[in-house]
């Protein structure tokens, strides 16, 4: 089973300690609602644990992933893919953002995947519209349906229905429905606790410097998230 | 200067559609000693202003004074440094490379590689970080990730290739002291322009004049046709 393994995981920039002494298991078939206040360091664990960011202290391990190809910059690299709470989309069509996926994805993955995806993110229609002139809501469904082209094992998605209209919200729920159904390992940060994070079975919480795993996923929101409220 | 301004534009553009071998031979040798120069510092160059643009090291805001002060020298003192060294009492003379091509290469790349590098780390610097970190999420490759970053600023970077071709291009000083101006072997369009402006042939000077005026028409619209495309992005 894929994983990403965290030891004495710490992260600090100059005098401010964002956590330490973390020890983590993100593996396949988990799926996390990760907590945390604003600035506490929920994107910046998430850069951690995809190997786009090096850690103060501690170390990360990626397990059950195949041989890393040469000249890779880090071998956590495209083993836990992360997605940014705005993603980046490259200059072109929606349709060259999912093509230029398939070039990085397995070699077994089928030319007809790109039309599974667009139907995937109900983008169909958009198929050749220039990704630049997608809404945010489009945008976020695109990202995520060019991270399943990759076929990942271990998904990241930070924040991804902050500030998304009712649709786009359902549709990115059904998306990731069907990465956890797929067995995708599922690490989800967001303020608004609703139906993605209901997906969740299991919650880390950031706070006063240490990461709590393994939270009980039932919790009262009003005791003990009330930023999520505020938010 | 007796002739009128439309009868040496006639002869010189004469001298160019007649193929006249002394013309032709100066514009090969430029467009030949300036390619080979630029192709040849062009993929180190633009490594190295990826580097400056996206890592922190030692004694890089020194690296990046140093680029910034080698783009200022003028090209008489790259040339007189390049003189220094392929001359037979230089640490470079067994190369017996002084008044060759060769020699001419070499000091346009000196003159040529702080433009590059400068203007690519201007470039490398602009760009959005999320292009680099979702490239390498993707699970592209090291030179597949800086490749998918230099597609997304295909415009700077291809404004610093010309901006560092026109400035070798058009150098006198040091394809005139490293090169020697030697007739069919180092003299280019610059060398040339000088010599016969000095000679009073005209003509000859307006038609190497017009090539190089053609090539920044033709590389200014290039660029121009790339800038329409690229829209401001939201995002």
């Amino acid at each position: 089973m894929a994983s990403i393994i965290a030891r004495d995981l710490g992260m600090q920039f100059q005098q401010r300690q964002l956590f330490s002494g973390a020890n983590l298991h993100f593996a396949e078939g988990d799926c996390i609602y990760l907590m945390g206040d604003n600035g506490s360091g929920k994107t910046t664990l998430m850069k951690i644990l995809a190997g786009l960011q090096t850690p103060s202290s501690g170390s990360v391990s990626a397990e059950g992933f195949a041989t890393k190809k040469l000249w890779q910059k880090n071998t956590l690299n495209g083993c836990a893919v992360y997605l940014h709470q705005h993603p980046y989309l490259y200059d072109g069509t929606v349709k060259d953002n999912l093509k230029l996926a398939l070039e990085l994805a397995p070699a077994d993955s089928a030319g007809s995947a790109i039309a599974e995806a667009l139907e995937l993110a109900k983008l169909g229609h958009l198929a050749k519209s220039q990704a630049s002139h997608l809404s945010g809501g489009e945008r976020q469904r695109l990202a995520i349906a060019r991270a399943w082209l990759l076929k990942p094992r271990l998904l990241m998605l930070d924040e991804p229905v902050s500030n998304m209209d009712k649709e786009s919200r359902e549709l990115v729920l059904a998306m990731t429905a069907r990465l956890k159904a797929d067995g995708t390992g599922l690490l989800i940060a967001s303020h608004q606790h609703g139906q993605l994070t209901a997906l969740c079975t299991s919650r880390w919480l950031i706070q006063d410097g240490r990461i709590a795993t393994n939270l009980d996923i039932r919790f009262t929101p009003s005791q003990e998230t009330h930023y999520v409220l505020a938010n | 200067m007796n002739e009128g301004w439309f009868a040496l534009i006639q002869q010189a553009l004469g001298l160019l559609f007649s193929l006249d071998k002394d013309v032709w031979s100066i514009i090969w040798v430029s467009f030949g000693v300036s390619l080979a120069a630029l192709l040849i510092t062009l993929l180190p160059s633009v490594l190295l202003g990826f580097v400056l643009a996206f890592t922190q090291f030692r004694g890089r805001n020194f690296v990046l004074n140093l680029v910034q002060t080698l783009q200022s020298i003028p090209t008489v003192v790259i040339g007189l440094l390049v003189y220094l060294l392929l001359s037979r009492m230089g640490p470079l003379g067994d190369l017996r490379w002084l008044f060759t091509q060769k020699g001419m290469i070499l000091g346009q790349m000196l003159i040529c590689a702080p433009v590059l590098i400068a203007m690519s780390q201007a470039a490398f610097t602009s760009a959005d970080r999320r292009a680099w970190e979702t490239a390498l999420t993707l699970g592209a490759s090291l030179p597949r990730a800086i490749m998918m970053v230099c597609r997304e600023l295909r415009g700077p970077l291809l404004l610093a290739v010309i901006a560092a071709f026109s400035r070798i291009v058009t150098e006198v000083g040091c394809s005139m002291m490293v090169g020697g101006n030697i007739e069919y072997v180092t003299r280019n369009i610059p060398t040339a322009i000088a010599l016969e402006t000095s000679k009073g042939d005209f003509a000859q000077a307006i038609a190497l004049g017009l090539v190089l005026l053609f090539l920044a028409i033709i590389m200014n619209f290039a660029l121009g046709s790339l800038r329409g495309k690229n829209q401001v992005r939201s995002h």
